[in-house]
């Protein structure tokens, strides 16, 4: 398929500008070791103190970590670099070349730049959720798991959506630089179930910047805490975020080029 | 709503579609032939415009003035398939603007534009397909890795061939010689082998029209006549339309058989080559210094040309025929600190040419 | 000096307000990760009436002290210096007649602190309305004992990420090194969790480590928690960190200079 082989295309790209910065490749997944170890670290030391978070156990928190793995995949491993990539065409109008290529638009700014050695994180964050649900019981429901799998796709989905509208508004206000930060800013809440948070912060984290909702959310289902309806209702936000987001980016590249309506 | 306005509604549309139809079949049929139709083509650019000074940046916070910029203002050419047409202007006549529109990117505000058939700003995946647009100073090859790596990037893009994709790149090296230089990144190229690639990479798919915007600029000498020979082949090899800008005169002159000079947004000339060395005198200036303080009148030599500078510098314009037996002359008969022959600013040439 | 010292302030000052709009989103940054940790440590404590003797309002007033004392000790030298190193715009400062570090670098941090401070202590009231931290112990004196704390802190912080940054005359990773710092910070400032909280090896090792004069020990001084012994040794560790990190930073920043100069900015 077509799409198969332009993924692959810019996959090998990617690897080739890993392997021109290899030194630096290598820093970075010691670095990404380490914050593991830190947060292992710190569930030990708040295991320490208590059996168990706000209702959650040590096993689940390890599981939430591995999603939470998942979804930092997302952020750090694609929607960091091609941010920085985007602001830079948009800067000295290497957009234009974007434009024309007839490829659609938005697959080629969500997908040209990848941290190719961020799939590792794929493997990370599905052993901590195995483990995790191993270390819990392991009582998890065939439904349960499937409906797990779903929401985790769909939350990064609405993460994914959050941040092309993010992106989309440099084309309306032109000096937005920092227009991701947002979502970096909240990402930390991410380590831990959204449940126990004050209410103003849940609300942040599950409706501005839905970092709960890509985390928290399919550990929740894992858990059986959600019915059915529920979770109909996180796919449908989920699909109607990309809708959205797929709006937003038209009006913005009609907006680039000068269209009048 | 009521039947009469339904009525009426039918009655505007079929009206509107009578007084359309025989303007489109003949429109329809020059489609057929020409590569390039433009058509009253305008574009005009709202510009916020505000005065120094903090009383009127408040002011401006609560009320945006706007004035509008005509960059381009109803341009209209036609250009057959094969042929090489360069556009000409100074910097800010509305080239570049004229390209960007016809290439996909800007939607005009007033007239039409047809590439191969297509509206270039629906930006459909076949137009993209069989056009390509270069630009001299924005890169589309990644920095860090070898040119020859971004190619295969292309070949994806655009879904080529195996097949076709080595023989496209052959034809390619054997026209700009990239052997040397594919596998080196992009970074470590000398700006001359990076335009090369950026060119090739351009036209890995067999685009039917190429918009070239500036592929000379920066270059040194040898590299823009490198890369005038290699479009001249290209053009003649495989019968592609292009349209080229500069704002460099000798560009347009080695390549182009038919000129367009564009001014202030307008269209000043389009036509032949030699027409246009007809009309416009070919001058040169001469930029001198005089050693001692010389009560020499230097308008003996030429037009002196009003504001020289501090160092006494003077510019006197001569027709470029006379050009070396006036140097002569001059070196000759007086104390010359120093002398520099220069081209004119293009826009002097085309002011002069045709009275802005 | 002195008379450097006003016109730097003046100049940082302009250049921190020009960047003014950014403020809500420092807010937004240095405001989650203590709320979430707070969130953590109150869950927890609600559970079980108390973590080993802190109640939930325990650590409501623990973390918003934190909120101000961290803003007070914490350096940003990396992001204003490692960029100048690397790209060699150093150059320029090493010509003029003054230390960059300890004049330009140090006064931009304290003119940040200040614009920071102008975003957060009102948000900080509000949260102090709607949370009541308990500040009855707090006195005068407790206040005033913080404040030599909150200098050391600030001071070992501050030629600790100036040493950090230097290592940028010998790597280009010197952004990785500082995330691992970070990561220590976290953990053994006590801005993850009140020390007294974390495992014994690890509340040991935190003891001899400067990043407890961070945040841990000013807000245990400010809180009147710390019994006179405990507080004397811990400035007696911080003054000791204090004197390693002042010669540590002289050591590195002369060899670094050496280094780029010979290279050749």
């Amino acid at each position: 398929m077509y799409i198969l082989r332009l993924l692959s295309a810019f996959f090998k790209v990617n690897v080739q500008m890993t392997l021109a910065y290899r030194t630096d490749t290598i820093v970075n997944m010691l670095i990404n070791l380490m914050w593991l170890g830190w947060e292992l670290l710190s569930l030990n030391i708040i295991f320490h103190n208590t059996t168990s978070l706000g209702g959650w156990s040590l096993g689940e928190l390890i599981a939430l970590l591995g999603v939470f793995r998942l979804v930092n995949m997302l952020v750090a491993g694609l929607i960091w670099p091609n941010t920085e990539k985007f602001n830079a065409s948009v800067r000295d109008g290497s957009l234009d070349y974007t434009l024309l290529q007839p490829v659609n638009s938005l697959f080629q700014v969500s997908f040209s730049r990848m941290v190719i050695w961020r799939v590792w994180d794929l493997a990370l964050g599905a052993v901590l959720i195995i483990l995790g649900i191993r270390m819990s019981g392991g009582g998890a429901t065939p439904a349960n798991l499937v409906s797990f799998v779903f929401l985790t796709i769909s939350g990064a989905m609405v993460i994914y959506s959050l941040w092309i509208v993010l992106i989309a508004a440099t084309f309306w206000f032109i000096k937005f630089d920092n227009n991701v930060t947002i979502l970096q800013a909240l990402m930390d809440s991410g380590r831990y179930p959204a449940t126990i948070y004050p209410g103003w912060l849940r609300l942040i984290v599950t409706f501005v910047v839905p970092i709960a909702l890509a985390t928290t959310v399919p550990m929740q289902a894992l858990r059986g805490d959600l019915n059915g309806w529920q979770i109909l209702l996180f796919l449908g936000v989920s699909a109607a975020s990309f809708l959205v987001a797929w709006r937003v980016w038209k009006a913005g590249i009609k907006k680039y080029s000068g269209a009048s309506s | 709503m009521d039947f009469f306005q339904s009525g009426r509604m039918v009655l505007e549309s079929t009206s509107r579609l009578m007084i359309n139809l025989p303007v489109y079949s003949c429109y329809n049929a020059n489609r057929m032939t020409d590569a390039i139709l433009v058509e009253k083509l305008s574009k005009t650019y709202q510009v916020p415009e505000r005065e120094g000074g903090f009383g009127a940046a408040v002011g401006g916070f609560f009320h945006r003035k706007y004035t509008d910029v005509n960059a381009v203002q109803q341009v209209s050419f036609t250009i057959q398939p094969g042929e090489m047409v360069g556009f000409l202007g100074p910097n800010g006549a509305g080239k570049t603007t004229t390209l960007k529109m016809l290439s996909g990117l800007l939607h005009p505000t007033g007239g039409r534009a047809h590439v191969l058939g297509f509206t270039p700003w629906d930006r459909k995946r076949e137009y993209l397909q069989t056009m390509t647009l270069v630009m001299g100073q924005r890169s589309r090859l990644s920095w860090d890795i070898p040119a020859a790596d971004s190619f295969l990037l292309n070949q994806a893009i655009y879904r080529i061939s195996d097949a076709d994709y080595q023989r496209t790149l052959k034809e390619l090296d054997d026209l700009l010689e990239l052997s040397p230089i594919l596998r080196k990144p992009v970074r470590n190229l000398s700006l001359g082998e990076r335009m090369k690639c950026e060119l090739a990479a351009g036209l890995l798919h067999r685009p039917k029209v190429l918009f070239l915007d500036e592929p000379t600029i920066g270059l040194d000498i040898t590299a823009q006549a490198r890369i005038r020979t290699f479009l001249e082949a290209y053009n003649r090899h495989t019968g592609a339309t292009i349209l080229l800008t500069s704002h460099y005169m000798a560009d347009v002159t080695a390549l182009c058989e038919r000129v367009i000079i564009i001014h202030h947004g307008q269209l000043k000339y389009d036509g032949g080559l030699t027409d246009l060395s007809r009309r416009v005198a070919p001058f040169k200036l001469i930029a001198v210094t005089l050693g001692d303080p010389c009560p020499c009148d230097l308008s003996a030599y030429g037009t002196l040309l009003p504001g020289g500078d501090e160092d006494g510098k003077q510019l006197i314009q001569v027709s470029a025929r006379d050009v070396a037996a006036i140097t002569a002359r001059m070196l000759a008969e007086l104390p010359i600190h120093d002398l520099t022959i220069e081209d004119p600013p293009i826009e002097d040439v085309i002011e002069q040419a045709f009275q802005g | 000096m002195l008379q450097i010292y006003r016109r730097l302030w003046q100049v940082n000052w302009a250049e921190q307000w020009q960047y003014r709009a950014n403020l809500l989103m420092y807010l937004l940054y240095w405001l989650v990760s203590p709320v979430v940790y707070l969130a953590v440590w109150i869950t927890v404590a609600n559970s079980q009436g108390s973590v080993n003797g802190l109640t939930a309002n325990d650590f409501v007033t623990y973390y918003l002290t934190l909120l101000i004392v961290v803003q007070l000790t914490s350096d940003i030298t990396i992001h204003l210096l490692a960029s100048k190193i690397q790209d060699g715009t150093l150059s320029g400062d090493l010509l003029r007649p003054i230390h960059p570090i300890l004049t330009n670098i140090l006064v931009n941090n304290i003119a940040f602190k200040a614009l920071t401070f102008i975003g957060l202590i009102p948000v900080w009231l509000v949260l102090c309305a709607l949370f009541h931290p308990n500040y009855s112990s707090v006195t005068g004196s407790s206040l005033l004992l913080a404040i030599p704390a909150i200098l050391l802190g600030f001071s070992i912080g501050f030629l600790l990420g100036a040493t950090l940054t230097c290592l940028a005359f010998w790597t280009t990773r010197v952004y990785a090194i500082g995330e691992f710092y970070t990561a220590l910070v976290i953990l053994f400032s006590g801005q993850f969790v009140p020390l007294q909280l974390m495992p014994p090896t690890i509340q040991r090792l935190a003891e001899f480590l400067p990043f407890q004069m961070f945040c841990y020990v000013p807000i245990e001084i400010i809180l009147n928690q710390m019994p006179p012994e405990v507080m004397l040794r811990n400035y007696a560790v911080g003054v000791v960190w204090l004197v390693i990190s002042m010669f540590l930073f002289k050591w590195v920043w002369r060899e670094g200079v050496k280094r780029f100069s010979a290279v050749g900015a």
